[in-house]
């Protein structure tokens, strides 16, 4: 942290120049929770104090410097306080080519809920797959991007963990990604190598079609294939529904962690119906409301996911997260989750 | 033979009247307006929106939005609450980067429909590229000679299905204008309310948007730092869009 601080003072300034422009913001969230039918020992309660301050600094066209930290500071019996580096990168424009250095978060999926293409994404939970309290983290990677009209053509080498701690299920990977926007569908096609052998490829896609409907999909193959389908609708009153389907080999590298080596091929759904400001009730114009269901087809298991929130001012924003699971308690990709209803309640604050 | 002079004299003006309709180009009078209100064809400038409710200020937003031309739109939302969203639009094709799924998401025109300034109203303002124009009518609208156009949506990227809009006959700057959804719902309307010159050239800084289904409801948009600005194409690719 103290090598990031002044990493930030030392290059901050040597960048200031014409046409320089900085943008920060600071959000604080608390957040207590509570477990009911918690079948594990353990609290049944938590609080959940973040802290989230980002930073970036543009000068001109061509340099962009930007950080994005996460003080978390958990109480679930014991107290814990670590700092996450979400992101610090430095952006270099030679040419017509990006370069980027440092922590970035890139997604390059275009599932909502699941992704098979996205081999340098945060990992990504369908429960939660907005990241609703921020706290992805980048990949350490060297990347070049080169654009020309409707052609972009990314080239990266994403590190496995060389300040960070190695995580689990992370390798060094080398990838390519070509993405073009032609007859409306905007298109990717990945290949990329990773550490220990394994090679990639997939392709990925969303099309809009009328004025209410988006359709996704992605390819993947690493090993054996696999294949994710979705759309989106929306209707005129701002209903806007997701629905998912997607399908994973049974291979280390798809398998969600919750399942056992020889659980075989498995099946997803997702349907999440939400509605952004609820203008329609009076006194509810604040307010925005979204209920999810994630399913395992194989084995039955499935989670309900309500979130409610409530704007107040320009500044506060209070919410209420809702999941509960179902399924067998033992061999079931989520019955085995150690709860029968989760809540978290929390306020934040952003400047 | 008195009644026979009237006679033609009113029918002599019919004819003209009609004549000087069937002449007003109603597409050209639309371009005309949208330089009227945007000044330029390129530009940067800061939009703050403070929404009002039964006349009480409950809350404000600022965006900053580049524009190139008549196809493409970038608008940086800079208020606490969305600080980090960016909309990217490029025709009919628009997406939104969320800060917290790090990725810009495809939407559907619907979904720019939110609030009581949608999107739209923010990046969608060169109206002859999203709609065809007829001309309707004259008539005097807050307190100025205004030509009446009906706009019908002729892209699939248009923010609503119909406008009928008031332009002055002088200059053809925008005065009023209603808004319609498919279903023929008038769903807003606005005033125009202040325009400055700068450089010659004059552009909109102030402009009132009404709910009309909820009718306690209005919000008010305020254009400033305006600057005509050569912008590069690299700006407007949905992979670099949170690069402010």
């Amino acid at each position: 942290m103290r090598a990031l601080g002044l990493l930030i003072l030392a290059i901050v300034p040597a960048l200031a120049g014409e046409g320089s422009e900085t943008r920060y913001s600071l959000s604080v969230t608390d957040e207590g929770e509570f477990a009911t039918g918690l079948r594990v020992p353990g609290a049944d309660n938590g609080n959940l104090l973040l802290v989230e301050p980002s930073f970036a600094y543009k000068s001109g066209d061509r340099w962009r410097f930007a950080t994005s930290l996460a003080g978390v500071t958990q109480t679930q019996g014991d107290t814990h306080a670590r700092v996450r580096v979400k992101e610090t990168y430095l952006d270099v424009t030679l040419g017509d080519v990006d370069f980027t250095v440092g922590k970035r978060i890139l997604r390059w999926g275009t599932g909502y809920a699941f992704t098979a293409t996205g081999i340098l994404d945060p990992p990504r939970m369908a429960t939660d797959p907005t990241d609703r309290l921020s706290l992805y983290q980048g990949r350490e990677m060297v990347k070049a991007d080169w654009v020309e009209g409707k052609h972009d053509i990314t080239v990266a080498w994403a590190s496995a963990g060389v300040l960070d701690t190695r995580r689990p299920g992370v390798y060094d990977t080398t990838a390519l990604r070509y993405n073009v926007l032609a007859a409306g569908f905007d298109t990717s096609v990945i290949v990329a190598h990773q550490g220990g052998g394994a090679n990639f490829a997939g392709a990925n896609f969303t099309r809009v079609i009328g004025t209410a409907v988006e359709l996704h999909g992605e390819f993947a193959w690493r090993e054996a294939a696999a294949v994710l389908f979705g759309g989106k609708y929306t209707t005129a009153s701002g209903i806007t529904t997701i629905a998912e389907f997607y399908t994973t080999p049974d291979t280390a590298y798809f398998r969600s962690p919750g399942l056992p080596a020889s659980a075989g091929r498995q099946h997803y759904g997702y349907v999440r119906i939400a509605k952004s400001r609820v203008r329609e009730r009076p006194g509810w114009k604040e307010w925005d409301v979204a209920a999810s269901w994630v399913a395992n087809l194989n084995d039955g298991s499935h989670v309900a996911v309500f979130d409610a929130g409530r704007r107040f001012g320009n500044h506060f924003y209070t919410y209420g997260h809702a999941q509960a699971p179902a399924g067998k308690h033992r061999g079931s990709e989520y019955g085995a989750i150690p709860y029968s209803a989760l809540t978290s309640i929390g306020v934040t604050f952003q400047l | 033979m008195s009644n026979q002079l009237v006679f033609l004299l009113l029918a002599g003006a019919a004819g003209a009247a009609a004549a000087t309709i069937s002449n007003i180009d109603a597409q050209a009078l639309l371009k005309q307006s949208d330089m009227e209100r945007n000044g330029s064809e390129s530009y940067v400038v800061r939009v703050k929106i403070r929404n009002y409710e039964a006349g009480k200020t409950d809350e404000e937003h600022l965006y900053g939005v580049s524009q190139k031309g008549i196809e493409k739109t970038h608008v940086e939302f800079l208020s606490p609450r969305e600080k980090g969203r960016f909309l990217l639009m490029l025709g009919d094709d628009m997406w939104i980067y969320l800060p917290d799924t790090s990725r810009p998401v495809r939407i559907t025109p619907l979904e720019r429909l939110a609030g009581d300034a949608s999107n739209g109203d923010i990046a969608r303002t060169n109206y002859a590229y999203d709609y065809d124009a007829v001309y309707l009518r004259t008539e005097e609208a807050a307190g100025v000679p205004c030509h009446v156009l009906e706009l019908n949506a002729k892209r699939k990227g248009s923010t609503y299905h119909r406008i009928v809009y008031w332009v002055r006959v002088s200059d053809a700057r925008p005065v009023k204008a209603d808004f319609f959804l498919t279903s023929g719902k008038h769903i807003k309307s606005a005033t125009f309310d202040e325009y400055r010159e700068d450089g010659g050239r004059t552009r909109l800084v102030r402009m009132t948007i009404y709910d009309q289904i909820r009718k306690n409801s209005h919000s008010v948009l305020d254009y400033s730092n305006y600057e005509a600005k050569e912008l590069p194409d690299k700006l407007f690719h949905q992979g670099r869009v949170d690069r402010f």
